[in-house]
């Protein structure tokens, strides 16, 4: 700086040293003269380096454009190292940013900031199909604006965050979504939302478990109970006695097929995967018919249809069990004069076997929950027909551990078709 | 200078608390449609009850608003978009009260039927149809308030001819029905009255998405004139 006032003064006394003699021998006004031309040039020089900078300084790039002579080149180097550095640490932060969001996209849970006054600030994606949100258009919205469950809109107001809100999702359809709003940075809020729908659902089955294992129970349990106050207090005839007793004993029995279906089902739960023995599926579908035909009595016709290819690998006893249930139910729940298929079919890329039947059918609705335990469509009549209310949740289960899915398609009134799919793996010789 | 512009900030914030006010009775409205739909299929009589208390305080809300109303055009005297606003608030709140006033009339329709023991969803199967789609006419007309997008506005207008097609239609069933036989007539009756609830929410949702459309473009669309219609 210093260096480049002392090269004016030299040059403004270069100037006037001209000049001086100029000025003497000449005329003083062709002295003058020169030394205005001089220091004119000096300021021409200087104001178009001037007027380069201002030039780069409305619109500042980074390139080779900005070159200055003299002292204006060090100040323009300086500045040109200046922005390029800039830009390089604007650049630096932008890709450090797009990672965090990226982060943030990332994360299977719904995740939404939001300022001092709730306004969104971001939300990801999970987010967004959660809550509906759009954060194109919804940056700087009030989140209560588009949230606006009057339970959620109550426990932002409250800000007691102690417990997570549970919120049943409007938006998408039946999902139950946990919040938890946590404060940051002063006044900010970060809600996280989690999809608790299976937690959920699991929740309510064990409840749901528990009660109908109690109420099963109780229920021939209150009956045995009548009964034998009955006989301890009022004398009865022999007769009488021998209904009671009879009636006693059907319901010890039923008690007694609960539990064995509870323990059944426990230890199919807690096995090792089944042996690999070969099922001949010709003996299994004639054994299968010969049980259908006695459990029906007549009342109904039992069709076998298949090609007699292929057999299955896996355990024979879980296998007869399983299908023996669902030839069961089928004949249970189809009323007389009806009809009851069992199709195999075995090809090299997988196995089925179905029932089918001209029963009463399954209302759609029942149908993802119909392999709950105990989930009933109809309580009474499903009692009456002598089920424990386990046998789909073993089938299930049963076929599972073969790695066959258990397939149910059903129409009202008109019959059901359970299905179990088997994959290639367990098929032999198709 | 400084002053003013104090001023017109905090003016904003008061049109802003209010569009949030309209939203959340909007949220209320929403809810009592769903619970009033959900017990129709339910059969959960006793969450009528809950409903009528509720609905006394989307009454208290439109009466608060309105209030609100009232003092920012006294004390503000807004002009151009934010009168309109204001003006539109005031029209929407009147069609959010009168559709949480339909859930509730869903709500007792329901009592009626369940408690005379019979059960409506053999009858009508399609009332909860259009019961789903009038609920999400309303959320989707609040949406497009929220975020003043005249797009979905235009989409909930366009919705509402469907849901009158349905209920005609639920009528004709209804008719059928009770000439079929004459025992269902009472329960029929009533499952007509809750299909009309629904289909004026319909109506309400979409004077909502009209009111939107005003308050964004300034244009009353409500009545438009025949030839247009086509």
């Amino acid at each position: 700086m210093s260096g480049e006032l002392i090269r004016a003064v030299l040059l403004a006394c270069l100037a006037a040293l001209i000049a001086l003699p100029v000025g003497h021998f000449a005329a003083p006004w062709m002295g003058w003269t020169l030394f205005c031309v001089s220091l004119g040039l000096q300021l021409a020089f200087h104001f178009r380096n001037f007027a380069r900078l201002d030039r780069w300084s409305r619109a500042p790039v980074v390139d080779a454009s900005l070159e200055g002579a003299g002292a204006w080149d060090g100040v323009f180097g300086r500045l040109y190292r200046h922005e390029k550095d800039l830009r390089a640490q604007i650049d630096q932060r932008d890709r450090e940013i797009a990672m965090l969001i990226a982060a943030g996209q990332a994360l299977t849970d719904g995740v939404v900031l939001l300022d001092r006054n709730d306004q969104i600030l971001f939300c990801n994606r999970t987010a967004e199909m959660q809550l509906g949100l759009v954060i194109r258009t919804d940056r700087g919205q009030p989140i209560m604006n588009l949230v606006r469950r009057p339970e959620f809109v109550a426990y932002l107001k409250a800000a007691d965050f102690t417990q997570p809100l549970t919120l049943r999702s409007d938006r998408a359809e039946d999902r139950v979504l946990s919040i938890y709003v946590i404060p940051y940075a002063g006044d900010r809020r970060l809600m996280q939302i989690k999809d608790v729908t299976q937690t959920d659902r699991l929740d309510r089955m064990r409840r749901d478990f528990v009660a109908n294992v109690s109420h099963e129970l109780r229920t021939p349990l209150t009956v045995l109970a009548g009964f034998l106050e009955t006989l301890q207090e009022i004398e009865v005839d022999r007769d009488e006695r021998m209904r009671y007793l009879s009636l006693m004993s059907e319901q010890s029995q039923r008690m007694q097929s609960i539990v064995q279906d509870l323990l059944t089902l426990s230890s199919i739960e807690s096995a090792p995967p089944p042996e690999n023995e070969l099922v001949d599926m010709a003996t299994l579908l004639d054994k299968l018919r010969r049980d259908a035909e006695a459990l029906s009595g007549g009342k109904h016709q039992i069709v076998v249809d298949s090609d007699g290819r292929g057999d299955l690998r896996g355990s024979a006893a879980e296998l007869t069990s399983a299908f023996g249930n669902l030839v069961g139910n089928a004949v249970r729940y189809t009323p007389a004069g009806g009809t009851v298929r069992l199709v195999w079919k075995a090809s090299p890329q997988g196995a089925e076997f179905a029932v089918e039947d001209t029963g009463i059918g399954i209302d759609p609705k029942h149908i993802p929950r119909l392999t709950e335990r105990f989930y009933r469509v109809d309580r009474g009549r499903s009692r009456d027909a002598g089920g424990t209310g386990l046998g789909l949740a073993i089938v299930k289960h049963s076929l599972n551990r073969h790695q066959a899915q258990l397939d149910i398609t059903s129409t009202p009134g008109k019959g059901s078709r359970f299905a179990a799919r088997f994959p290639a793996s367990r098929v032999a010789d198709a | 200078m400084n002053d003013s512009a104090h001023l017109s900030s905090q003016f904003d914030e008061d049109l802003s608390r209010l569009r949030t006010h309209v939203l959340q009775m909007g949220g209320l409205v929403e809810t009592q449609v769903s619970a009033a739909i959900d017990a129709y299929s339910t059969g959960e009589v006793s969450s009528v009850k809950h409903i009528v208390e509720t609905d006394r305080r989307i009454n208290d809300l439109e009466i608060a608003i309105d209030d609100d109303c009232a003092h920012i055009i006294a004390k503000r005297q807004p002009a151009a978009s934010d009168l309109r606003l204001v003006f539109g608030i005031s029209k929407i709140v009147t069609d959010l009260e009168r559709a949480g006033d339909e859930a509730k009339k869903i709500a007792k329709g329901v009592r009626r039927i369940y408690e005379a023991g019979q059960v409506p969803s053999q009858f009508g199967i399609g009332v909860r149809h259009i019961a789903e789609a009038a609920l999400h006419m309303v959320r989707d007309a609040l949406d497009a308030f929220a975020r003043l997008d005249v797009e979905q506005a235009h989409r909930v207008i366009n919705a509402d001819a469907n849901v009158d097609v349905e209920f005609k239609s639920i009528v004709r069933q209804l008719i059928t029905h009770m000439m079929e036989d004459p025992r269902t007539i009472t329960t029929s009756i009533d499952i007509i009255w809750i299909a009309r609830a629904v289909e004026r929410i319909g109506d309400h949702a979409k004077n909502i998405a009209e009111h939107v459309v005003f308050i964004v473009e300034g244009r009353d669309i409500r009545h438009p004139p025949k030839e247009q219609k086509a």
